[in-house]
């Protein structure tokens, strides 16, 4: 859907975005992890020519998109950054109506697909509607931010630090909406952030930069493989990577099947659905055994998650 | 709308002024009584209402230049990252630094007697303000807001007109102030250049020894300079 083909971008004599390869596919949500500075915000805002590259060149849905006029390339790209930016003369409705009023569409279409990007982020409409941006906290305007980005259904997402400045539950509620709206819309996403946890969490598939180069990409579980290069396991934290790994990993394909030979025992802690092997270890040293239950009826023993490991 | 209770004591202002001028032609005991040598204390060589009409003419007509100069000035100032910034902020202040008298002086051999040269000395004298008001307006728009706008894909015009001049109004309006008092306390020496305006009897005063005309054109200049003051900080809110 998105695919950067050895895109550079120099400020001065600096590449801040070296010769990078990056496919993203469709309806997928690819995370770019990386440091403060090392190139994740320029490489994104080439999706939407924020930034020009000087050289390579950004495909989007196989068209090459310095042939696309930016505005009615960005018309459909949504775009959320860290600060928002919520227009602050408008009230909510008006700012989530931004693109679809560009588009021209009649006042009826605009007022109900307003309510119902509301209701899709979570804030009852009309209690929202006719806020201005002063009068929401920083978790409501960011869901009225990632509302106005999703305005006029585009099929792809920029998201640029957008949780980043948020308290960590206000953050961690966030994390979870965007999690449901992607299972929902099967929008593109390019996710921007510095923050491991988060990275993992969200991440179909992650893509490591440090200082401008793509280090890593894949699925979050190669990325952190145990041989992953020594820059990737800094990034994520020597002591932790392994850690981390277990996050990536389904509790359910390490799971021993239910036998009749040797039936679950009755009162071991059941994990809930689609758990995986870091959040079984947790309930292990949680309730102090070395073996939980599935929903199912498998078992998964401490030893089967560091095999896993 | 707040506004018209808001605005009761602007209007009691403005209404107190217009009775002062309808009134001061029948208060010779009041402009002489600092005078006493002043044998006609009086101004009566021209209504005081015609006065104040060609006043405003003069001041207003020259405000909306210098505002669409300043604004414009401002807007070019803080396109592709500020480049005519230093540029047009010399021109502006080199502008303003001509004393309004020295600016009519050297418009009087190509423009004449009259408007024409008060009124380009007041337009160089108040486009300042604007073009400040408005670079700083423009400049307090937060860089997030424009980033977001530009996401969306709005056109750069549309961003102006529908982001960053509203944001950015009331350091404008503010700037806009300045001129308005500026230019209408300065008119009054378009009397000089032969401009009929409130300053009209300080000459005629100043020509003729009488303190009191110029007692009388002073004081209304000054008057109707706070009471535009005054209008447009209520527009600014
Ligand atoms: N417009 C610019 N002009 C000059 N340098 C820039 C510009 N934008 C970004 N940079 C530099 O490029 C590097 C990468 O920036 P950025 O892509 O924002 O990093 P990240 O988003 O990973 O923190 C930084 O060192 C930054 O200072
Ligand atoms: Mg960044």
């Amino acid at each position: 859907m998105i695919r950067f083909d050895r895109v550079t971008k120099r400020y001065g004599h600096r590449a801040v975005v070296d010769s990078v390869s990056l496919e993203v596919r469709k309806g997928g949500l690819c995370v770019l992890l990386g440091e403060s500075g090392s190139g994740k915000s320029t490489l994104m805002r080439m999706v939407n020519r924020m930034v020009e590259p000087d050289a390579g060149r950004v495909m989007l849905d196989g068209t090459d998109i310095a042939n696309v006029p930016p505005e009615s390339l960005r018309h459909g790209i949504g775009y959320v950054i860290q600060s928002v930016g919520l227009f602050p003369h408008w009230r909510v409705a008006d700012n989530i109506a931004t693109v679809p009023r560009l588009l021209g569409w009649d006042a009826a279409r605009v007022a109900s697909r307003v309510d119902a990007l509301l209701q899709l982020v979570g804030l009852p409409p009309e209690d929202f509607r006719a806020r201005y941006p002063h009068e929401l906290s920083g978790g409501q305007a960011q869901r009225i931010g990632l509302a106005r980005a999703l305005a006029a259904d585009p099929p792809v997402l920029l998201m640029d630090e957008p949780f980043s400045a948020l308290d960590p539950g206000i953050r961690r509620g966030l994390q979870v909406a965007l999690r449901r709206i992607h299972a929902e819309t099967a929008k593109t996403i390019l996710f921007v952030t510095h923050d491991v946890e988060e990275a993992l969490l969200l991440a179909d598939e992650l893509a490591v930069m440090q200082d401008g180069r793509l280090l890593a990409h894949g699925r979050p579980a190669e990325v952190l493989r145990r041989d992953a290069d020594p820059v990737v396991k800094r990034l994520f934290g020597e002591a932790t990577l392994a850690f981390h790994r277990l996050g990536t990993l389904r509790a359910a394909n390490a799971a021993r099947p239910a036998s009749a030979t040797q039936p679950a025992e009755a009162q071991l802690p059941i994990l809930p659905p689609d758990s995986n092997l870091k959040q079984a270890l947790m309930l292990m040293l949680e309730s102090g055994t070395d073996q939980v239950a599935l929903p199912g009826g498998a078992t998964l023993h401490l030893s089967d998650i560091l095999a896993a490991a | 709308m707040r506004l018209p209770r808001r605005a009761v004591p602007l209007l009691a202002q403005a209404a107190a002024f217009l009775l002062a001028l309808w009134a001061a032609p029948h208060l010779g005991a009041l402009w002489g009584a600092p005078f006493p040598d002043v044998q006609r204390p009086v101004w009566d060589q021209r209504g005081w209402f015609a006065l104040l009409g060609a006043h405003l003419m003069l001041s207003v007509g020259a405000v909306v230049i210098a505002a669409a100069l300043g604004l414009g000035g401002g807007i070019l100032a803080t396109r592709g990252q500020g480049r005519l910034r230093p540029l047009l902020d010399a021109l502006f202040a080199l502008a303003q630094s001509v004393p309004p008298i020295a600016a009519i002086a050297l418009a009087l051999p190509l423009l004449g007697f009259g408007a024409a040269p008060t009124m380009l000395a007041l337009v160089l004298y108040a486009c300042l303000p604007v073009l400040r008001g408005t670079v700083a307006g423009l400049d307090g728009v937060a860089p997030a807001v424009l980033d977001a706008a530009r996401g969306t894909g709005m056109g750069a015009a549309r961003v102006l007109w529908q982001v960053e001049l509203p944001l950015a109004a009331p350091v404008i309006l503010s700037g806009l102030r300045v001129a308005v008092v500026l230019s209408i306390a300065t008119a009054a020496v378009g009397a000089m250049a032969g401009a009929e305006c409130l300053g009209t009897p300080i000459v005629v005063g100043l020509a003729n020894n009488n303190g009191a005309y110029v007692l009388q054109g002073g004081l209304f200049t000054a008057w109707l300079a706070l009471l535009a003051d005054r209008a447009l900080a209520l527009l600014a809110r």
